[in-house]
């Protein structure tokens, strides 16, 4: 039965936010269990086959994704943005499933895009607001996440272009 | 309800259509007065979507929306009447509803508690017999401002503050075709917006998501990393089809094929027969496609289940199986809201796929729509070298053929699309 403190909790958030905002995210990757779900929701009570979510990313859609940012170029992040997260409010408890742990935490993640500055949509300082949930399992003898559940307080209204990792 | 105060003669000037050259000015998209002046003379004056009867299903539900800048409130009363409101008191202007959709029988006003019927009417103005209250010949509002013009085709709901604007039919024109072949996707012919929609806004002008969503042109270059994910991820991802073609030169060849048109309402249309229904007809889906060909026939089955893009004039569009709104708010801030449809009738795990295809390249973090969103502020950005005078929408000019419809057929990757536009909004804007 793995358990986890308070601390070991901000640990494990704190190095995620550090390969986050380091621009490092084939890192990010094995930070996972092999059936990890990224998802960002916009209505998390409706049934998933009736209803779009913002993100929502088992394996290969995140291997994708970070091959996306990692090794092709498109115009929302040319140039990329720049990443700091602020993680607070931490409390640990059981997951769902036996041996699992939840990991809530509210997280506010500062973004920019570099470039020159002085042109629309670059040099602006945005806030993204959340609340989080990580769902840890351990496997291959780690704790990895099982899901990383992402609920951006604005998920339903103008949220605008998110095509960086939250 | 007047236009702004910009001259006839100055717009004129704003849409050079010459032989071999068609080019429209920087301050068509960057002007205020400009604006001010679409505002008026385009919002005002012609059909505009407000929204879809399922949306509203029930008696007294409701969702508000706009024309141009000005609230409006979409009702279902008594009798399954549709009724468009501007979201206004009339006593002193508040707006009467601060949420998006909901169910009431009546609308309480907030700020002195005036209380109007869900069909308009003023039922209740509050402490009336008051001492400093209103007078015995008191001129009372009958109710809301209703829109005078509302009609429904196939569960779209348009509106207009026109009293003499064309009948809902012949603004459709053409469009009218591909709406009714994207909704005969459904074997009940019936769509269903049940999903929540994706809102986002961009810092352009809102012409430059009119003119995109017919743009065959820009795919391959916007678009390139998402060209580079199919090549490696093909349909494994989610694609579910909805971008045909693996690699560079095969979605070239899918989107370089059909028609273009330019309707004399304005409207934007890409069409194209599907080249072989085999695949459908014996696929996962094939009971699904067989009930439509039983209904539709080979013929018109390659139409329905093949290319049916449209840019509706001014500001609504339809593609893959979404409805698609952009509102402008300012000559350079645009809020886009993409509605996912449902086909009614059809297989759960078929309106699934297509959902989820959706939501990978349309979502504010997918890999379509951010790119489209970011190039309209870069393209805004750019008009503020207002020392170049025009932007050129000519690709395609000398191929243009116009039918005795007034429609007016381009080939492939051709801008005859945006000319359409264009040529109806210089009419527009002309009659003030």
């Amino acid at each position: 039965m793995p358990s986890m403190t308070r601390a070991e909790a901000e640990d494990f958030l704190y190095r995620e936010a550090q390969i986050l905002d380091d621009r490092l995210f084939d890192d990010w990757l094995p930070l996972f269990t092999k059936d990890g779900l990224y998802w960002i929701p916009i209505d998390e009570t409706k049934p998933r086959d009736q209803s779009v979510s913002i993100i929502y990313d088992p394996p290969l859609r995140r291997e994708e994704r970070v091959h996306h940012l990692m090794r092709t170029r498109f115009p929302s992040q040319s140039p990329p943005s720049r990443t700091v997260h602020l993680i607070s409010n931490v409390t640990v408890g059981a997951g769902v499933e036996a041996g699992n742990i939840l990991i809530r935490s509210n997280q506010v993640i500062y973004e920019t895009r570099v470039g020159d500055f002085r042109q629309t949509g670059l040099g602006e300082l945005r806030t993204i607001v959340t609340r989080m949930e990580h769902v840890l399992r351990a496997e291959d003898g780690a704790l990895r996440i099982a899901l990383k559940k992402v609920t951006l307080i604005d998920r339903d209204l103008s949220v605008g272009i998110l095509a960086f990792i939250i | 309800m007047e236009g702004g105060i910009i001259a006839n003669n100055a717009i004129d000037g704003l849409v050079l259509d010459k032989p071999h050259t068609f080019r429209v000015h920087t301050k068509a998209y960057t002007d205020r007065e400009v604006f001010e002046a679409e505002m008026g003379r385009i919002f005002e004056k012609t059909w505009i979507y407000v929204g879809h009867t399922s949306e509203i299903p029930n008696r007294y539900d409701y969702k508000t929306s706009y024309i141009g800048l000005q609230p409006v409130i979409v009702t279902r009363g008594d009798g399954d009447v549709i009724n468009v409101f501007v979201n206004r008191c009339m006593h002193r202007g508040a707006v009467l509803c601060r949420e998006a959709h909901g169910n009431a029988q009546q609308f309480d006003c907030p700020y002195h508690g005036w209380v109007y019927t869900n069909d308009g009417k003023l039922v209740a103005v509050t402490h009336k017999d008051e001492v400093g209250g209103y007078s015995a010949d008191f001129d009372q509002p009958k109710g809301l401002f209703k829109v005078p013009k509302v009609e429904v085709y196939r569960g779209f709901v348009f509106a207009s503050f026109n009293d003499a604007v064309q009948p809902l039919l012949q603004h459709l024109g053409r469009a009218r075709t591909i709406i009714d072949r994207r909704l005969n996707q459904s074997p009940e012919g019936e769509i269903v917006l049940r999903s929540q929609p994706f809102v986002a806004r961009y810092k352009g002008n809102w012409k430059f998501q009119t003119e995109n969503i017919v743009d065959d042109y820009h795919f391959l270059f916007v678009h390139r990393a998402f060209v580079d994910l199919q090549s490696k991820y093909g349909d494994t991802t989610g694609n579910f089809g909805l971008h045909p073609g693996g690699n560079t030169a095969e979605m070239r060849k899918q989107r370089y094929r059909g028609n273009v048109w330019g309707t004399p309402q304005g409207h934007g249309i890409l069409d194209a027969q599907l080249g072989t229904l085999e695949p459908l007809l014996t696929g996962r889906f094939a009971e699904h496609y067989k009930v439509l060909k039983d209904k539709y026939g080979e013929d018109e089955l390659a139409w329905i289940a093949g290319r049916g893009i449209i840019s509706m004039f001014p500001n609504m569009g339809m593609i893959h199986q979404q409805i698609r709104t952009w509102r402008p708010i300012a000559p350079d801030l645009t809020e886009v809201t993409i509605y996912p449809y449902a086909l009614k009738g059809a297989p759960d795990a078929y309106n699934e796929g297509v959902l989820h295809a959706q939501e990978r390249f349309y979502s504010p973090a997918g890999y379509g729509a951010t790119d489209d969103m970011e190039m309209f502020a870069i393209n805004h950005e750019g008009l503020s070298g207002r020392a170049v005078d025009w932007v050129l929408l000519e690709r395609g000019v000398d191929t243009d053929t116009v039918l005795e419809s007034g429609d007016v057929q381009g080939k492939p990757s051709s801008e005859a699309c945006m000319r359409g536009f264009w040529r109806r909004w210089r009419q527009l804007m002309s009659e003030a």
